[in-house]
């Protein structure tokens, strides 16, 4: 799933604050010019003949150089009143993110039993590939051998999903049958329980505790779609819990569709391989072989053909301050009055060193 | 009350006191006008002379009822034209007002001829109304004619005119006299001129003229300027700038020379006062000047 945000409109937090701002300094402003044309000339000197400076040259220049600086700083002044007033006010900007999550979930269930452990770093490769096709549903992995643990639950986090991915392949990349390696064991570890030494790849009771991992089932008043990705050559030592046809029917009671993927593990007895082929059939999932053409792109197909509702969830709304335009407004503000400021410094300067 | 003219005395006294002096024991030409100054110049009382003339003690020892003639014919009349629109409230230099300098001056030259027995009259306004003021005699008079000046000079007045204040001496003052001018004015306009021409054929005239502050300076300068006449401030980021100071100083200086030519051309002498220190001399030197000066 896409998780962008689409800003929405620009508003103001606090509107009031920029009113009374803007008028204080309307007010200030008015207040100043009548005071200043009112000054009553208390304290002051009079002088007489004074229009005689008006006619001087001299006296035009100043005053035109005055008012043009005058204008330029009032100008500027305001300008940065302006940005001043919007800082003030927080202009925010709306932002809205559309949440359409696939109410779906898949659980990938991995065989990490010796007999499939070299094929599964092909098998994580192809998982790989299926996360890539996925958008907005949740993914979780369990990993099991004559008892199942969960590697991660039922997460939406993809960045999170692939990096466990990762963890995975590099642990069964690790496998051997003399010496495995120590993440491989680390890795593995629970998934070997002493209590049941003759028995090995339970694949029934993998899948079953596959199924167990799904949270809400049947509470769920909104139907959500669910796969378990079911990796594992079929092949089982002893008997568990469960058959295999108990799983399924266990699985389809649930509506969870189970999609193998079969790998060519060792001793490649007659009827493991089609009593999986059942089990997607019975739930109505698929079935491919390890590495077939399309296999990754054929459960990502039969997964987005899974009906599920879309979760109606509210779209999230965020605001967020956007405070550049008052700033950029304050700055050159700012800058012009240094400007001004420096221009008429600059200007006395040369007067006084010219002359 | 009284203050104005006391100033003046300590003034003279501190500042020229052989000076006065001097001219007080009756070298003061303009007054005298070269005639001895006889005291005997007694006759008859006739029918219509006034009993305030008689000599009772020249009578008691004559036995004739003698009247005194020769007084009234002695004194001068002085005549103030004080030009006391609201420029001359302004501000002479950074410690003194205009109006401080006016009153000044006119009492100082009131005062020479109050002590010499002069009567002084007194004709002052601005471009609204003028007022005059009878000649009389006497210090306490003097003192009334200066307060009056001095009351008259606010900020509030209305612009200075003086070719109003001579208009109106023209046609108030009927008799001859000493006229002493008391103006700020910067240039002697054409019709200013003509009034001074025409006052000059019925006077005598002695012309002072006020200077005004500087308002481009920066040293001592007082922090805020008003223009009396707009009634608007003098922009204080004018002043400290060299070329303005330049400028300006070249304007005040080309318009003294024309009001001194054109004051020349008409036969007045003139002087500038500047500042209380120097207002003293200024005074003695017009006087002096307008010993020497051609008569009319």
């Amino acid at each position: 799933m896409e998780l962008s945000w689409t800003t929405s409109e620009s508003a103001l937090r606090w509107p009031w604050l920029v009113a009374v701002l803007v008028l204080l300094v309307v007010g200030l402003l008015v207040a100043w010019v009548r005071v200043w044309s009112r000054r009553t000339p208390t304290g002051a000197a009079y002088v007489a003949h004074a229009a005689r400076l008006r006619s001087l040259p001299r006296y035009r220049a100043l005053v035109q150089r005055r008012q043009l600086f005058g204008a330029l700083g009032s100008f500027a002044a305001l300008v940065a009143c302006a940005g001043g007033i919007l800082l003030g006010g927080r202009v925010q900007d709306t932002q809205v993110m559309e949440r359409n999550d696939s109410a779906r979930d898949i659980m990938l269930c991995l065989d990490a039993s010796g007999s499939t452990a070299p094929w599964n770093v092909a098998v994580i490769q192809e998982l790989r590939d299926i996360v890539r096709g996925l958008q907005g549903e949740r993914i979780g992995l369990t990993v099991w051998n004559n008892a199942a643990i969960t590697k991660f639950p039922l997460t939406d986090d993809y960045g999170f999903v692939l990096d466990r991915l990762d963890e995975a392949e590099q642990a069964f990349a690790g496998w051997s049958e003399i010496l495995p390696t120590q993440e491989f064991d680390d890795y593995t570890a629970g998934t070997w329980s002493e209590n049941r030494d003759n028995q090995s790849s339970l694949v029934a009771d993998g899948l079953v505790s596959c199924v167990q991992r799904f949270d809400l089932l049947g509470k769920s008043e909104k139907k959500r779609g669910r796969a378990v990705i079911f990796a594992t050559d079929g092949e089982q030592r002893g008997k568990g819990v469960f058959n295999l046809e108990e799983a399924a029917d266990y699985a389809a009671e649930r509506d969870v569709a189970v999609h193998v993927i079969a790998n060519p593990g060792e001793p490649d007895r007659d009827g493991d391989i089609a009593g999986l082929q059942a089990v997607a059939d019975r739930t109505g999932g698929s079935f491919a072989d390890l590495g077939t053409d399309g296999s990754a792109a054929d459960v990502v197909d039969r997964i987005d053909d899974l009906k599920a509702e879309r979760l109606q969830k509210p779209p999230l709304v965020q605001k967020v301050d956007e405070p550049r335009t008052g700033q950029v407004v304050a700055g050159i503000g700012v800058l012009l009055l240094l400007l001004v400021w420096a221009a008429q410094g600059a200007i006395a300067w040369v007067e006084r060193s010219t002359r | 009350m009284a203050a104005h003219l006391t100033r003046v005395k300590t003034r003279l006294s501190i500042h020229a006191h052989r000076k006065v002096r001097g001219l007080l024991q009756g070298e003061y030409a303009a007054i005298q006008v070269g005639r001895g100054i006889d005291f005997n110049d007694l006759r008859e009382y006739v029918r219509g002379d006034d009993v305030k003339d008689i000599d009772w003690k020249a009578s008691a020892r004559s036995r004739t009822l003698l009247v005194r003639r020769y007084v009234a014919e002695r004194k001068h009349t002085i005549i103030f034209a004080v030009s006391t629109g609201r420029s001359m409230a302004a501000m002479n230099d950074a410690q003194h007002d205009k109006r401080e300098l006016a009153v000044f001056v006119t009492g100082v030259m009131g005062y020479l001829a109050v002590r010499h027995g002069d009567l002084v009259c007194l004709v002052h306004g601005d471009a609204r109304r003028q007022h005059a003021r009878p000649p009389d005699g006497g210090e306490l008079y003097l003192e009334r004619l200066l307060g009056l000046v001095h009351e008259a000079i606010t900020p509030d007045a209305a612009p200075s005119d003086l070719r109003g204040v001579l208009d109106y001496t023209a046609k108030a003052i009927r008799r001859r006299g000493i006229l002493v001018v008391v103006s700020d004015e910067t240039r002697i306009s054409d019709e200013l001129a003509e009034s001074l021409r025409r006052l000059t054929a019925q006077h005598e005239v002695l012309f002072l003229t006020i200077g005004d502050l500087d308002p481009t300076l920066v040293d001592g300068a007082p922090r805020r300027l008003v223009d009396i006449d707009a009634g608007a401030e003098v922009p204080d980021w004018l002043r400290g700038d060299p070329q303005l100071q330049e400028e300006y100083a070249a304007l005040v200086t080309g318009e003294e020379n024309q009001l001194r030519r054109r004051l020349d051309q008409l036969g007045i002498v003139h002087e500038q006062i500047r500042d209380t220190d120097s207002a003293i001399a200024a005074v003695f030197r017009m006087l002096e000047r307008h010993r020497h000066a051609r008569r009319r």
